[in-house]
């Protein structure tokens, strides 16, 4: 292995590079969400650092001739949307990965008509869905006409995690279950379920941050009520502040204290099963 | 007691309730599909279809009627705004996936191959998926101040003396979108590639390099070919995102660089129902293309 | 206790199991012995009713089975792999039946504890019921798999390959439990082996499956003295077989005439065990033929010694040492080796043990 060395350098200064590459719009959008304001545009040079914009997102900045963002309402409908099809789309895909688990006619064809919904672009998708709803006077909601189009997006995804625990999971341990006399439903509550979680929650996640994120499917669906990414991209039109860099900020460490928060959990609930199997080990010796 | 081998025609008959509990099981994965598949068909397959239909509508100046004309095909193909921004999408599509590809599989290899500890791949691989919490259309906002002509990228190359004016053709330009998009994406191309380098059996490149492969040779014979089906999937995601692409062109181009998906929104937000039919069926004409092109490189459903 | 009725079952066209018929009594330990292939895990599946046969029934105590999915059976099934539940403890393993079936499921906490305990004891895991699955070693968890099937009372317990996943030393010992186990709680076992010794050793009778089908059902030591079929005789590892032709006074093979006690004109297939070889090393009246030693294999309790045949496959003989103390021969040095007739298989050309030259009718 000794003359890969050069290559593993090489690599890794490129991949560093990359990662340069990755988050140097977000480094620049956090200096600039400290720009003076309400004067100070989204660019350099800084004029005076100051958290004017950040209070400003969250309104206790003295009103200017900046409008506040339309978040609040927006951010809570993004949120209620993201649950529902989260939930919706983790059903869905558990039910047909768990179908998927023995091979059956047409399953090719099922398979691919699942996997077509993240593989159609949101743009055309929402235009499909805003022609349905316009020849049948179906109003366009969030949570009707764009909740349907963010599962049929998350579903698929859903269903491929899913997919990939089912075919890691060991099949004989329900067999072991029924023929113990416990029946399917019961079986699946307390041996399957429990097994495949680490997947839901996977799958969760995904769908949740997926949807919460989603915009094309939603800017023709979402009708007049606006979604947390529909409003910003309204903003677009208009002048840009940095009280969007600022809200971006935010809402980057929100997401991350959630994250870390998970990551914490799911660290200690490990230690614990550790300690506890260690602690019995001691007792039988 | 025993009788070996000695059939008894009397007990065929039971072979048939036997199947009959076989139908049980079939009837139990109906019901296991049917939500799912009912969803996909109602909310995909119908609307595409419909785009489909509505596409040979007849489109007056505020409304369509369902008299059906090829009008709106004609007008597509005749109109050198439609083409252009048709060969335009095909030109930016194909750069971005030879970037993402360019960039994307040094580093999926330093990740999948050239790091042993699994702990530190994992937070490289993290560390790619980060950005993403940051909300899609505020990623592409960020590009702004980086590249405008007092950018951040003017400011740090002139400090460091390579350039002595700015270079201005950075932003509300076609490179600054395929800046933007390249960065936005990439991410979908190292994750599937660095993936499957990192199922590939260490094993394998020892016996090679023990039978005197160079590592050219086992990168050429070995690795290669076998993230292929992770190079396919990257491609796929990438395609897929680039060809339905808008917001990122209206941000970073102050709307000069128009994409087929631009087109949609801009004949949707002139109750233009027809054309913006004719725009995403030729869109979808051409994702389909793409994506049987790739699927023939990958079996989606081997590799999970 | 049990009937099979000419249960059929092909997958994709491949028939796994072919016209199979077969009875299972109370209280008995019955051996499925066959090979790789040989449907003998297909059989269980069915019997479990884990796949449903294409043909063909299965009675329990005169209940027709059929339609009857698998956990409304009754039936035991220790996995190969022993399929124990990982986010569980031992005790919950055990417990997990007896709380959760759908018949009779045990609400009174105090006699799920009781009825655990008990069969812990039995196979020897008192004071493991703490542990979690993980911690255990390969004998503890085929053990724990054992009392989990058995605390619910099976009808019948079926055993898929119990010993395979141990090593040498241990399968002995199991071998030995599971026989003590099973005779305390009198269920009847239907223990499915690859293993020709593990299946002669532990059955009260052994049925041997091959392609399918069943070669022959009867008691260890019939099939071993008595194989029905040459394809049961290759299985059991302990024939040596001669393919040629009968004659009127002898067994025409690759130019030697070997020794029968009838006519044998419809043979085929001539068979002589290896423990009814004789090696001689003085003089002897030579009723077998010479032939060229290769080596010796020592194992244990015997000793086993190989030659070449005439035409050149391996000849095999063995000798017991209880039987007698070991004899030294020279490797490539010729030897006379001789059987008594009265020993001799006779297989016709369908393979078939011929019955009027079976051993006893023979001697008459």
């Amino acid at each position: 292995m000794y003359h890969l060395n050069g290559l593993r350098w090489t690599l890794g200064i490129f991949t560093a590079l990359f990662l340069v590459f990755l988050y140097g719009p977000f480094v620049v959008m956090t200096i600039l969400s400290f720009q003076q304001g309400p004067e100070g545009g989204p660019q350099f040079p800084i004029i005076e650092w100051s958290t004017f914009w950040y209070q400003h997102v969250l309104s206790i900045a003295e009103p200017s001739r900046v409008a506040p963002l339309p978040i609040g309402e927006a951010l809570i409908r993004s949120l209620t949307l993201a649950f529902a099809t989260m939930v919706v789309s983790t059903l869905l895909g558990t039910l047909s990965a768990q179908a998927f688990r023995q091979n059956f006619k047409g399953s090719g064809v099922v398979f691919y008509l699942i996997v077509l919904g993240m593989m159609v672009p949101g743009v055309l998708l929402g235009l499909g869905m805003a022609l349905v709803a316009d020849q049948f006077d179906i109003a366009r909601t969030w949570w009707g006409t764009a909740f349907v189009l963010h599962v049929v997006y998350t579903f698929p995804f859903s269903f491929l995690v899913m997919l990939a625990i089912f075919n890691r999971f060991d099949k004989s341990l329900e067999e072991a279950s029924w023929m113990l006399g416990v029946d399917p439903v019961k079986t699946f509550r307390k041996i399957t379920f429990p097994m495949i979680f680490p997947g839901v929650l996977s799958s969760m996640l995904f769908a949740f941050t997926l949807s919460y994120d989603e915009f094309p499917r939603t800017l023709f669906t979402g009708g007049s009520e606006a979604t947390m990414p529909i409003a910003i991209y309204g903003t677009f039109a208009v002048e840009i502040h940095p009280n969007l860099f600022a809200f971006g900020v935010l809402t980057t460490l929100a997401s991350f204290a959630l994250l870390t928060i998970y990551g914490v959990l799911m660290a200690l609930s490990v230690r614990r099963a550790k300690i506890q199997s260690s602690g019995l080990q001691e007792e039988i010796a | 007691m025993t009788d070996i081998n000695v059939s008894n025609p009397t007990e065929i008959k039971s072979g048939t309730q036997g199947s009959s509990l076989k139908a049980k099981i079939d009837k139990g994965r109906y019901f296991l599909l049917a939500p799912g598949v009912l969803w996909m068909v109602l909310f995909l397959i119908i609307p595409l279809a419909m785009m489909v239909y509505v596409s040979f509508w007849t489109q007056t100046t505020f409304a369509v009627n369902s008299t059906l004309t090829t009008k709106s095909w004609v007008t597509f193909f005749s109109s050198e705004t439609y083409m252009n921004a048709l060969f335009r999408t095909g030109r930016l599509w194909l750069t971005v996936l030879a970037l993402t590809f360019i960039i994307g599989y040094p580093v999926a290899l330093y990740v999948g191959q050239l790091i042993r500890s699994e702990t530190l791949r994992t937070i490289l691989l993290v560390t790619c998926v980060i950005p993403f919490w940051t909300s899609f259309l505020i990623r592409v906002l960020a590009w702004r101040p980086m590249l405008g002509k007092e950018g951040a990228v003017n400011i740090v190359l002139q400090k460091l003396g390579i350039i002595n004016t700015p270079i201005e053709v950075l932003l509300f330009t076609e490179v600054s979108v395929v800046i933007g998009l390249v960065q936005i994406y990439v991410v979908f191309m190292v994750g599937p590639i660095a993936f499957m380098l990192g199922r590939i059996d260490h094993n394998l490149i020892e016996a090679a390099r023990d039978l005197g492969a160079s590592t050219w040779t086992i990168f050429r014979k070995i690795i290669f070919p076998l993230s292929l089906p992770g190079v396919a999937v990257g491609a796929i995601f990438v395609s897929v995102m680039v060809l339905g692409e808008f917001a990122t062109p209206a941000a970073l181009s102050g709307r000069k660089v128009n994409l087929l998906g631009n087109i949609i929104v801009t004949q949707v937000g002139s109750l233009k129902w027809a054309f913006a039919a004719v725009v995403g069926v030729v869109l979808t004409v051409v994702m389909a293309l793409v994506i049987t092109a790739l699927l023939r490189v990958v079996n989606l459903r081997k590799e999970l | 206790m049990m009937e099979l009725r000419g249960l059929e079952k092909s997958y994709e066209g491949n028939p796994a199991i072919q016209n199979l018929s077969l009875s299972v009594m109370d209280n008995e330990y019955l051996t499925l012995l066959g090979p790789s292939g040989s449907g003998k895990s297909t059989l269980l599946r069915l019997i479990a009713g884990l796949e449903q046969p294409d043909d063909g029934s299965i009675q329990l105590e005169g209940e027709d089975l059929d339609g009857r999915p698998a956990y409304m059976r009754n039936l035991g099934f220790v996995q190969q792999k022993y399929a124990l539940f990982p986010h569980m403890s031992v005790f919950d393993n055990v417990a997990f039946g007896l709380r959760y079936r759908q018949e009779d499921p045990l609400q009174d906490a105090s006699e799920v504890h009781d009825r655990v305990s008990r069969i812990l004891e039995l196979v020897g895991l008192l004071g493991y019921e703490e542990r979690m699955v993980g911690q255990l070693s390969g004998g503890q968890k085929q053990r724990v798999s054992l009392a989990r099937t058995l605390v619910c009372e099976p009808k019948i317990c079926l055993l898929d390959e119990p010993l395979g996943a141990l090593d040498a030393n241990l399968r002995e010992r199991m071998a030995i439990e599971l026989r003590r186990i099973r005779a305390a709680l009198k269920v009847t076992f239907l223990h499915v082996t690859g293993n020709e010794t593990e299946a002669l050793a532990m059955g009260d009778r052994v049925v041997v499956l091959d392609k399918g089908r069943i070669c022959q059902v009867a008691a260890p030591e019939e099939v071993f003295s008595a194989p029905t079929s040459i394809d049961v005789a290759k299985f059991l590892n302990a024939y040596n077989l001669f393919p040629g032709r009968g004659e009127l006074d002898g067994f025409a093979y690759s130019g030697h005439l070997l020794p029968i006690k009838c006519d044998a004109r419809q043979a085929h297939f001539y068979g002589i065990r290896y423990d009814h070889i004789r090696i001689i090393t003085g003089n002897d009246d030579g009723a077998g033929f010479k032939a060229k030693f290769l080596a010796s294999e020592f194992e244990g309790a015997r000793i086993k010694y190989l030659f070449e045949r005439p035409d050149g496959g391996v000849f095999e003989a063995e000798m017991h040492l209880g039987e007698g103390d070991p004899i030294t021969l020279t490797p490539n040095e010729f030897y006379e080796v001789s059987w008594d007739p009265k020993e001799v298989l006779l297989f016709d050309t369908s393979g078939e043990l011929l019955k009027s030259n079976a051993r006893g009718e023979v001697a008459k």
